[in-house]
């Protein structure tokens, strides 16, 4: 196993192996579209339901999603440092940034950059389609980019949740904050019709959110049979199962997709297949990954160490919503998710309204149930510098896993900027904590083997 | 009452003062003190309900490491500064804890610091980004629920009588702060920008009849005062939450005039008056929400969101902007860039200074302080 610095990750599902085979193909559609037409392109942010865009039939791209492809093949660094030279703080969230050097060097040379990992970049956009959920640097992304960059209309949704002390069950409180969803949602539509000249198709919504749901199905389904021992699928075959989900929620092929996973793992389940041969730690994550540094999950499987669980991207919160009014089923996602969620406890990440698939963490007391069902004994914590939405909260949730006897690391670095990383030292940490774990459990696992 | 009853005096430790004072005053008045962060929550709603409004400051440079065992290293300094007052017990005299939506790290802060200390009261108001008509009605909607809270708090009913009563105070206060901010538009210097940002900081630890005696007594100490006339660069300050008038002390050192502001604690509260509308909701929203000129608020692409700002460096005939940026401040660090190439096109040359809450090294900052103010 390559365990030098920046290691890409090596992946135990044959499904999920395949989407070296399967993204190139959707890639190559979308190119070729672009480059064929002169169709409205939109620049995406996580918590626009790509369920709409599906239904839109428009032309996307994730500037979040392209920003982890810009790490994993540690292009990043450069066109973080050209947002750098124009005046972005350091400080600032490296996706964004990342789009900002992106940004400037396509307006000054007029093409994208010859390193973007895209063949032909993410394509100039003609709208944004932005969204308030989770962090505030979304807002002030979009604005950037359509001020500095490509003069094209945005618009940012606004999903907002109660407070973690104000009960969401109270009909007037419930009805403050769906009101809010249905409005924005509505005015989202108002936009997207506009840009497009093009009216909402229902029907077709009704039908998207049909094989939406389906996949994601099998997604939940997949990710709950991670509670078996050992756990039969990895953190990196995790991660980068999330991008169909992005790409392709709405077809059929992601129904196909997130299908052949869920049967290979459960094969894997009932042939006690696990990620290491033996299983020592099974762990918690916390936070972005390193995307530019996928292989440290391979690190720790190397020491027995597998990840059952990640905080971010899970759809373990997903629901079945009623589709015949298809408008009111994603608000209804939206705002059963953010109930959910406030049900654990939110008193670290109140924004918790997202209207898209994708979900997340939240609630200290969701902890006492994972430790128990996913049989973990321990937590990683990624504090990533450039994305405090993320990983505030880790301290609070660390003080509330020590109450559980469950140890826990936190450890910094960044999910897009290499620069960040220090590899000698984290591996050390790391290491130092799976002794940690040894002793608290009496025993001496690493030295064993 | 007299604002000498309080001994409040004109030094630089507002924020100091302005601590034991709020102590002394909730002992006589019986009422809750209850502190907030950021006027997105009306003041004047925790006036209404019989209770004292208190702006929370920071205590800037001094160690944050309480905070530790509650959040991360990696968030604004100022937020894990006012936590670690908090945990260290500076804060006990709240009765209660206001705090608006208004960036992320103070958002969060508000679940942290409920979970570990119950406060007899607390309150999240809940901000949108968006200026949409139902984000408006939202706000409305939010400003019921604060206001019901509140009602449940203190026990006090808030009619509209009483809640037209408090504007017509606070009002009057805007009318005044806004005669000493004209005053900063003429060459000869009447108050210096330091003393007008403690004397803020002060208004905003007073009850809203206090500071009304405070600003009168201002008015007439300034009229018996002889106004600087020598010559000095008129600077505008732009950026991250000051409540501490140290960089401004440093620029004046330096041998520049503040002259105006654009600063949490600065003249976007006073800049106009709440208009006072049938729906008092109406007007409430319009001052705190529409027209609250806080860069978390999203007024859509492009520099015209600016232009308030290159308005107001004309009015006050500035020379140069000094943009103060705490440690991870992301509504005004994504806004620099910006900024900057918008005001270098209408010949305003911007400073900034990055800060973690400290000013230090002073030595650094007043270097780059005295090049700037030298090359304007």
């Amino acid at each position: 196993m390559n365990q030098s610095e920046m290691s890409r990750a090596k992946r135990h599902l044959d499904t999920t192996r395949k989407m070296k085979e399967m993204l190139p193909r959707f890639f190559m559609r979308q190119m070729e579209r672009r480059f064929s037409s002169n169709e409205p392109l939109a620049w995406c942010m996580v918590g626009v339901p790509p369920e709409l865009l599906k239904a839109f039939d428009l032309l996307f791209e994730w500037p979040e999603n392209f920003g982890t492809m810009c790490a994993s093949r540690l292009v990043a660094p450069h066109f973080i440092e050209v947002a750098e030279g124009d005046g972005y703080s350091p400080e600032l969230c490296s996706y964004v940034t990342n789009t900002m050097g992106y940004c400037k060097l396509t307006k000054d040379k007029g093409e994208p950059p010859e390193e973007s990992p895209l063949p032909g970049g993410m394509g100039t956009p003609s709208m944004l389609l932005g969204s308030g959920f989770i962090c505030e640097p979304r807002w002030k992304w979009f604005q950037s980019i359509a001020t500095r960059f490509f003069n094209v209309p945005v618009y940012s949704s606004d999903p907002l949740a109660p407070p973690w002390d104000i009960d969401p069950r109270d009909p007037r409180v419930e009805d403050h904050y769906l009101t809010l969803l249905r409005e924005d949602l509505a005015g989202q539509i108002d936009f997207m019709e506009k840009q497009t000249g093009k009216k909402l198709d229902l029907d077709l919504l009704r039908e998207t959110l049909a094989l939406s749901h389906k996949a994601l199905g099998y997604w939940r389904d997949t990710l709950a049979l991670r509670k078996a021992v050992p756990c039969p699928m990895s953190s990196t075959d995790y991660f980068h199962s999330i991008i169909p989900q992005m790409y392709l929620v709405g077809d059929q092929e992601a129904v196909d997709f997130y299908k052949e996973m869920y049967e290979e793992v459960k094969d894997r389940v009932a042939r006690k297949v696990g990620v290491t041969e033996e299983e020592k730690y099974r762990l918690i994550w916390f936070g972005l990954p390193p995307w530019f540094n996928m292989g440290i999950f391979n690190y720790l499987e190397s020491k027995g160490a597998v990840v059952a669980y990640e905080s971010t991207y899970n759809v373990g919160d997903f629901f079945e919503v009623d589709l015949s009014d298809p408008l009111e089923a994603i608000v209804r996602r939206t705002w059963q998710r953010a109930v959910k969620m406030h049900d654990y406890g939110a008193e670290t990440m109140p924004e918790l309204c997202n209207p898209a698939v994708f979900g997340g963490f939240s609630g200290s007391s969701l902890l006492n149930e994972l430790v128990e069902e996913y049989s973990l004994n321990g937590a990683l914590m990624h504090l990533t510098r450039s994305c405090r939405a993320v990983s505030f909260g880790e301290v609070h949730t660390k003080n509330r896993l020590a109450q559980l006897g469950i140890p826990s690391l936190i450890f910094e670095s960044d999910m897009a900027d290499p620069r960040l990383w220090s590899d000698a030292q984290i591996k050390n940490r790391l290491h130092a904590f799976l002794e940690t774990m040894d002793k608290a459990a009496g025993g001496d696992k690493l030295n064993d083997s | 009452m007299t604002v000498n009853k309080y001994n409040i005096t004109h030094t630089n430790n507002a924020a100091l003062e302005s601590e034991e004072r709020i102590k002394k005053i909730k002992k006589e008045s019986g009422k809750p003190v209850i502190g907030y962060l950021c006027c997105f929550a009306p003041p004047e709603i925790i006036s209404a309900a019989g209770a004292i409004p208190f702006r929370i400051t920071g205590r800037a440079g001094e160690d944050n490491s309480a905070a530790d065992a509650y959040v991360e290293p990696y968030g604004c300094t100022y937020v894990r500064n006012i936590l670690a007052r908090a945990v260290k017990g500076e804060l006990e005299y709240l009765d209660g804890l206001v705090i608006s939506h208004s960036c992320d790290m103070v958002q969060r802060l508000y679940g942290i610091w409920t979970y570990y200390h119950t406060l007899p009261y607390s309150y999240m108001f809940n901000v949108p980004h968006q200026l949409s008509r139902w984000a408006q009605d939202f706000f409305k909607r939010e400003l019921g629920f604060f206001q019901e809270s509140l009602e449940n708090f203190t026990g006090k009913k808030i009619t509209s009588e009483v809640l037209k009563g408090t504007l017509a105070t606070y009002n009057h206060n805007r009318a005044l702060v806004r005669d000493l901010y004209k005053l900063r538009k003429k060459p000869a210097l009447a108050i210096e920008g330091s003393e007008m940002l403690n004397l803020l900081i002060k208004g905003g630890s007073l009850p809203p009849e206090d500071f009304t005696v405070l600003l009168e007594e201002k008015r007439k100490e300034i009229k018996r005062r002889a106004p600087k006339t020598e010559k000095a660069r008129r600077i505008m300050v732009w950026g991250s939450i000051m409540d501490d008038p140290t960089l401004l002390l440093m620029i004046e050192e330096a041998g520049g005039q503040v002259v105006a502001d654009d600063t949490c604690i600065g003249f976007r509260v006073w800049e106009k008056d709440v208009p006072v509308t049938e729906n008092l909701y109406e007007g409430l929203t319009e001052h705190y929400f529409v027209n609250f000129q806080c860069p978390r608020t999203d007024r859509g692409p492009g520099v015209e969101r600016f232009n308030y700002l290159l308005q107001r460096a004309r009015e006050y005939n500035v020379d140069g902007v000094i943009g103060y940026c705490i440690s991870f401040c992301d509504p005004h660090k994504f806004d620099y860039p910006d900024l900057r190439d918008y005001l270098k096109k209408e010949g305003l040359p911007l400073l900034l200074i990055d800060d973690n809450y400290s000013f230090e090294p002073k030595g650094s900052i007043k270097t780059r302080l005295q090049a700037f103010l030298e090359i304007l």
